[in-house]
């Protein structure tokens, strides 16, 4: 893989919107590359419009109407020009099709090749390329079961609780969990219509299920050159229906021996598919022991936390390697401090974190000392129904994990967004939340503590009775406005009676005669 | 003036402000006397309020002039404020004949499945549709119920924030 041609990007389009957008331009604007915007209809005003250097109206509302149109974007970068497509993540970004055709349009796909995708796209094919690679993974299948009277013996084998799993599957559709036998031919049939139906495949497998599992992830970087290196672990497993809230890098219960095995294995991983650009090596870890899960073929959203122990711009290195670039071999790369992220998402908690809708009327951003922010949102941006509803990614950062989530209570305390409901809450609540403090934490930790709010022991921050202040502000904010809507209807029909008002316009008019 | 005030958790509290000149006032509350001092920042909904020299960065957001979701260092509290006039008519007016009820989208989106028609007897809190907005399906329902007397969209059809979907008749006294 030695001659691999070396094409230099200077144009690169961006086929996403919103804060992952915005975070690939800054990588571009920092390497002196030009970025070219694609955007929707309700994405005029957007953040990632007005930092492109150049940008193209998809048109369309619905992601269906706009970022998913592979034709219509690939058509944009070649009438701009562009000499290189970064997906960003969700869209267009692991889909293999697209990878293909805009390779073979002479542009270069920023991301791993359609093969790794297609591998590691396939829950039964990937598990297979594990097993091959030396990759712990699950106990459980490697071929899809007949039907349900097989997967009831492959049950007994294993030994319950097991997962049922469509091996297409995605986003926890075609899932279930099996307790005992008696369940296991019921949810056979509905876990495979499910799948049959979102997938148009509904072979399922099944797998171990284990119980209160911590969800950790190795990142990983490869060239085209053969090298695979991995950037250590992301703690992810406070999440809520596989939606991830806070993330942490380095894990709290991860030493340098199993940093090491982990990270080895990951890189088996990438190898065994010839895997080059940014990738994530998900596995859950159980009582010490760890299995591969899956990998995702492109950058993360939470990607931020390992940029700020390693010191490692992930985007850009995902541009060189695009470009042909070999990326120097750090063998023996450690993490340097903590870093914590939190996802901002129009989200209310009170009411199973449905999303908000709005116009953020409002909004005042942290800074200071160790905190990022990656960012779509300005104030009088409209929440619309047809994106992911995360606004905003708060990263804090410290020389070690008590001082990065110091910096994260600061963080949230300082924030404000008005207008819509967010996660900010919640997540203050867990970082001040004893299985938070302690690390002692697992993937139904978050479910948990929401469903029993009010009951966890909280730390909080400020000695203050908020409550009763909140109560006294009322009140002065109500005393106030009365006073305000008393003055303005006594001014109503006659502004000319307020003497300042009329004194601005005299002095106003002074400035023109003079 | 005299306030009554109602926060999320069910605590209430009964103050009174009393402005000096300059801005400042006094807050009695549980036999305290307080000095404070709120500003509007930024006629956004961000406010400077110092309670007894401990100093707030606070937002609010009023839904009218009652209902505020007062927010301060992270924390959000929903509150209920009356005067004492309001105070009085409130209590009056929780005694009145129900109202009629009109139900609203909550968010723009589009309506997956609406289940009434007209003529349908519907119970506190029963739901009139299903409606889909980023991604996730919500089901839209009333608050006091009663009889359906009109319905204003159909399946499929999109529909924004706070545009009417059903119309219903006061529940019919038995």
């Amino acid at each position: 893989m030695s001659n691999v041609p070396q094409t230099p990007i200077k144009r690169l389009l961006i086929a996403n919107r919103g804060e992952i957008a915005v975070r690939i331009q800054r990588s571009c604007r920092d390497l002196g590359i030009e970025t070219i915007a694609v955007y929707s209809e309700p994405d005029r005003h957007a953040l990632h419009v007005r930092f492109a250097n150049e940008a193209y109206a998809l048109g369309g509302k619905t992601p269906a109407e706009s970022y998913l149109r592979a034709d219509r974007i690939l058509e944009i970068a070649k009438e701009a020009k562009a000499d290189a497509i970064h997906p960003g993540f969700g869209f267009l970004a692991e889909n293999g099709d697209f990878a293909e055709a805009v390779e073979a349009a002479g542009i270069r796909f920023v991301g791993p090749s359609p093969h790794a995708m297609a591998v590691m796209g396939d829950k039964l094919s990937a598990r297979t390329a594990m097993i091959a690679a030396g990759v712990p993974v699950v106990p459980g299948n490697t071929e899809a079961v007949a039907d349900a009277v097989e997967a009831a013996k492959e049950a007994e084998l294993i030994g319950y609780p097991v997962m049922l799993k469509a091996s297409a599957g995605g986003g926890g559709k075609g899932i279930r969990v099996v307790h005992n036998p008696s369940e296991i031919e019921a949810a056979f049939l509905t876990a495979s219509g499910e799948a049959l139906n979102a997938f148009g495949d509904g072979r399922m497998y099944l797998e171990k299920f284990l119980v209160e599992p911590r969800h950790i992830e190795i990142q990983v970087l490869g060239d085209k050159h053969g090298t695979v290196l991995h950037f250590g672990e992301r703690e992810c497993s406070l999440q809520r229906r596989h939606q991830k809230l806070i993330e942490e890098a380095p894990s709290p219960i991860i030493d340098e021996e199993t940093r090491m095995q982990m990270g080895n294995a990951a890189v088996a991983a990438a190898k065994a598919v010839d895997y080059f650009s940014a990738g994530t090596v998900e596995f859950l870890w159980s009582k010490g022991e760890f299995f591969f899960l899956e990998m995702n073929t492109r950058i993360q959203v939470e990607h931020g936390i390992t940029e700020e122990v390693y010191g490692v711009d992930l985007i850009a290195q995902m541009i060189r390697v695009a470009a042909g670039e070999k990326i120097d071999d750090c063998t023996g790369l450690v993490p340097r401090g903590h870093a914590i992220e939190v996802r901002l998402n129009a989200e209310d908690p009170d009411n199973q974190f449905l999303p908000s809708l709005g116009v953020i009327g409002n909004l005042r951003w942290p800074g200071g000392p160790g905190v990022r922010i990656d960012s779509g949102v300005y104030r009088s941006m409209e929440v619309t129904p047809y994106y992911d509803s995360m606004l905003a990614k708060l990263i804090a950062y410290g020389r070690d994990r008590e001082q990065a989530r110091r910096r994260m209570l600061r963080v949230l305390q300082e924030l404000h967004v008005g207008g819509v409901k967010t996660s900010a809450g919640i997540a203050l609540q867990i970082l001040q939340s004893d299985g938070f403090i302690t690390g002692d934490y697992d993937t139904a930790y978050l479910e948990k503590f929401v469903a029993e709010r009010g009951k966890h022991e909280v730390q909080r921050e400020i000695p203050d009775d908020l409550e009763r202040i909140a109560a006294i502000v009322a009140a002065l904010h109500r005393q106030k406005t009365a006073a305000r809507r008393v003055m303005q209807s006594d001014n109503t029909g006659g502004a000319k009676t307020n003497p300042w008002v009329t004194a601005a316009r005299r002095e106003q008019h002074g400035r023109i005669s003079r | 003036m005299r306030y009554f005030l109602r926060v999320d958790s069910g605590r209430e509290f009964e103050l009174d402000v009393e402005e000096r000149p300059g801005g400042q006032c006094i807050v009695k509350v549980d036999g305290e006397e307080i000095r404070a001092d709120f500003l509007d920042v930024d006629r956004l909904g961000q406010y400077t309020a110092i309670v007894d020299h401990r100093s707030f960065a606070v937002s609010i957001e009023e839904q009218d002039p009652q209902h505020l979701q007062v927010n301060i260092a992270g924390e959000s509290y929903t509150v209920v404020a009356m005067d004492e006039r309001e105070k009085a008519a409130g209590e009056v007016a929780g005694q009145g004949p129900p109202k009629a009820e009109i139900i609203k989208a909550s968010m723009p989106g589009v309506l997956i499945d609406v289940s009434v028609k007209v003529g349908d007897v519907l119970e506190a809190g029963a739901g009139v549709a299903i409606l889909e907005a980023m991604k996730m399906q919500n089901e839209v329902v009333c608050l006091h119920g009663g009889v359906v007397e009109e319905v204003l969209v159909k399946t499929g059809e999109s529909v924004d924030a706070n545009q009417p979907l059903v119309r219903l008749a006061p529940p019919q006294e038995d």
